[in-house]
């Protein structure tokens, strides 16, 4: 399916179709999932339509091991960045191939389409060697590797083991890209742009023509946090980029597949509207009956991703997230995560235990 | 004029009495309340009946009046918290001040408006209501906030230097199921813990631990699956909010696929997969059940959440010490949710 997407073509097989064979496969060999699509009162056995196949919480990811092959066989282990008590959800993969297909695939698609050769790639974020389970930066250097010159990691990744940003290193491939007329590609988190603008304060870091950022997740208080409008803005001024060259990437690490805004490449694409690859869909959901909500209206995301071959096709998550029509502009805006539960009494809520500096409250 | 320990003591059982005739003369309150608390009418009666403090030892009271203090004034700022609580936050400012000033919860004034009106006309005219009360105008003594913390924090923003904010936040409870429990008395004391006020009160257990392998853990799920099942006839719960019954629905759905949930008409039980972190369900009659090899192990899972326990419910008080937080309290198994009148429920604050 990625290659005949990477070729223009069709996709071999139809998605609802590879959709339930990976539902079956995974209830086959996931006695949790088969549990799970019993008490939904699903047979696997006849399953037809994507929409059907139960979706798996992430939270299961944190409380359980989501996958359909045992632990000697893992190759590698993506973990949350961990907003959960003491938890972190754990993705386990026997084989990244498919991952980084997909992945370079989607990227190339919304990041790096029009680059001819390789370009100067920079990772705002620490290297695989300093942080190897993370999802995002193994998806970092697949990017890296597909579009990027050969450089050394040290100015490459320029967030050091201390979380410290190496400025000198950016502004040294910023010289050379300059130099050489290259545009770049710079990678990073939301919250290390922000400590990247915040580092830079009122001076800026005139990219080359043609340059692009790719900007993803949330700030998990690692940072100031800032509206995205705004961040889009001063990486724009900083950059001295247009908006749109900022281009905003959705991706977690339960799932293997990411989604893109079309800014870069598509002048009348909206911003904050996602695009999905051939091989993942997301559905707005109802939080409550977990039925997919009317066209336009805001649901929780169901994420159905044939690229998680071995952990859970379907993922639902509690993002929530809106359906945008259009011919070649289909795909959903993110609206961020559901709103905070309502008044139930004393009950402590989790966001209210991580927020507890000590015992006492004064 | 400094009242006695004594004097204060009297002015907590005055406030009492003003607490039982509220309950005598309920007939009218309790549709005000079940209307404000979205709990069945049933869960008000239950409340009211065997959830406030009328009775106390003296002893129980000498305590409350001690960690009390002896302020100017206090203002009580009182939250939609579990509605029975105005009594022991009302208590806590009287045994405290010869002023006090309440502020009742906008959503739920019922039964606060009414004991303060019973313990004005049982003389007791230290104590008046005031909805309009403004934190920021208050000059000297104390503000008793109760409510999440989020609402503390932002009251304690606004509060004079000169004032001490003493916030009761949120919390919750754990039990502990020692290795000598008989499984089936435990889960009947666990299920009247957990149907009180649909478990929406800060010492409300959301999390039973249980010393052995993860079969007896099923086995107190299921016993208390039963006596949940019984409750839910009996006590109904009253209306779950949209985005609780999805928290529900995602918690049942995440220990299905982990392990094991069993599911009433108004409840649900978590079963843990063994070694697994703990989960904390969302309240309204969900409880997590985990399997712990020892006390050690319980600590040890416990300890990512200790800052939110407020008490620890056991059929073994020692050992429930041993795992409990310095500051939570210590009960029996169906008596969690009456804990003596001997200062605020929730002592994290010391």
């Amino acid at each position: 399916m990625v290659a005949a997407f990477e070729a223009g073509a069709s996709p071999p097989e139809p998605f609802d179709l590879l959709a339930c064979d990976l539902a079956r496969h995974q209830a086959a060999n996931i006695e949790g999932y088969a549990r799970l699509c019993r008490a939904r009162g699903v047979d696997v056995a006849t399953l037809a339509a994507a929409a059907d196949i139960p979706a798996v919480p992430t939270d299961a990811f944190k409380v359980t091991r989501v996958a359909t092959f045992g632990a000697d066989e893992t190759l590698a282990t993506f973990r949350t960045s961990g907003t959960t008590i003491g938890t972190r959800g754990e993705h386990v993969l026997r084989d990244v191939s498919t991952y980084d297909a997909a992945a370079v695939a989607f990227g190339r698609r919304w990041l790096a389409r029009d680059l001819a050769q390789p370009v100067p790639v920079v990772v705002l974020g620490p290297s695989p060697e300093q942080a190897p389970d993370s999802s995002l930066v193994h998806m970092c250097a697949a990017f890296v590797k597909a579009f990027g010159h050969p450089a050394p990691s040290s100015t490459t990744y320029l967030i050091d083991a201390d979380g410290v940003l190496d400025i000198a290193a950016f502004d040294e491939r910023v010289a050379i890209a300059l130099a050489r007329v290259e545009p770049m590609l710079i990678l990073g988190t939301s919250f290390a742009f922000v400590h990247f603008v915040d580092a830079v304060g009122k001076a800026s870091f005139d990219l080359p023509r043609g340059s692009r950022v790719m900007q993803t997740g949330g700030y998990k208080g690692r940072s100031r946090e800032v509206p995205p409008e705004v961040l889009r803005a001063d990486l724009a001024r900083v950059f001295d980029l247009d908006v749109r060259a900022i281009v905003g990437e959705y991706g977690m690490t339960e799932l293997s597949s990411q989604f893109y805004e079309r800014t870069l490449f598509d002048e009348q694409a909206p911003l904050g509207v996602y695009a999905e690859p051939p091989w993942a869909r997301v559905v707005p959901v109802d939080p409550d009956t977990l039925a997919p909500v009317a066209e336009g209206a805001v649901g929780i995301a169901k994420i159905l991703d044939l690229m998680n071959v071995d952990s859970a096709v379907a993922v639902l998550t509690q993002d929530q997230v809106r359906r945008v029509a259009g011919e070649n502009s289909s795909g959903f805006e993110l609206l961020g995560r559901a709103a905070g539960a309502p008044p139930r009494g004393c009950s402590i809520a989790i966001d209210e235990i991580l927020g507890r500096k000590s015992a006492g409250s004064e | 004029m400094t009242r006695s320990a004594a004097e204060r003591i009297a002015d907590v059982r005055r406030l009492q009495k003003a607490a039982r005739n509220v309950i005598e003369n309920r007939a009218a309150l309790v549709a005000e309340i079940v209307e404000s608390t979205g709990l069945s009418p049933e869960g008000v009666e239950l409340g009211l009946t065997k959830h406030v403090e009328v009775h106390a030892h003296e002893a129980e009271l000498a305590t409350l009046v001690e960690r009390a203090g002896d302020v100017s004034s206090v203002a009580v700022v009182l939250s939609a918290n579990v509605f029975v609580g105005a009594l022991r936050a009302i208590a806590l400012a009287r045994a405290a001040s010869d002023d006090v000033v309440v502020r009742p919860s906008r959503r739920d004034p019922a039964f606060a408006r009414a004991l303060v009106e019973a313990a004005n006309a049982f003389g007791d005219d230290q104590i008046r209501i005031d909805d309009d009360f403004d934190v920021a105008a208050v000059e000297e003594g104390e503000i008793h906030v109760y409510g999440r913390d989020e609402t503390i924090a932002e009251m304690r923003k606004h509060a004079r230097p000169s004032v001490r904010l003493r916030g009761h936040g949120s919390g919750m409870g754990v039990a502990w199921i020692s290795g000598s429990a008989h499984l089936e008395k435990a889960a009947r004391g666990l299920a009247d813990d957990v149907v009180v006020f649909d478990q929406r009160g800060c010492l409300s257990p959301r999390i039973a631990l249980v010393l052995g392998d993860e079969a007896r853990a099923s086995a107190l799920a299921d016993a208390l699956h039963a006596e949940l099942d019984r409750l839910d006839v009996s006590i109904p719960r009253g209306a779950v909010p949209a985005d609780e019954r999805a928290a529900a629905g995602r918690y049942v759905a995440t220990m299905t696929y982990a392990c094991r949930a069993l599911v009433g008409s108004h409840h649900a039980i978590g079963v843990a997969p063994p070694g697994a972190p703990l989960v904390l369900p969302p309240p309204y009659r969900t409880l997590h059940v985990a399997a712990c090899s020892s006390l050690e192990d319980a600590a040890k899972l416990l300890a990512p959440l200790a800052k939110g326990i407020v008490t620890v419910g056991s059929d073994d008080a020692a050992t429930a010490r041993q795992l409990a937080p310095p500051w939570a309290r210590i009960a029996s198994l169906g008596a969690m949710q009456r804990p003596p009148l001997d200062g605020p429920v929730d002592l994290r604050d010391g």
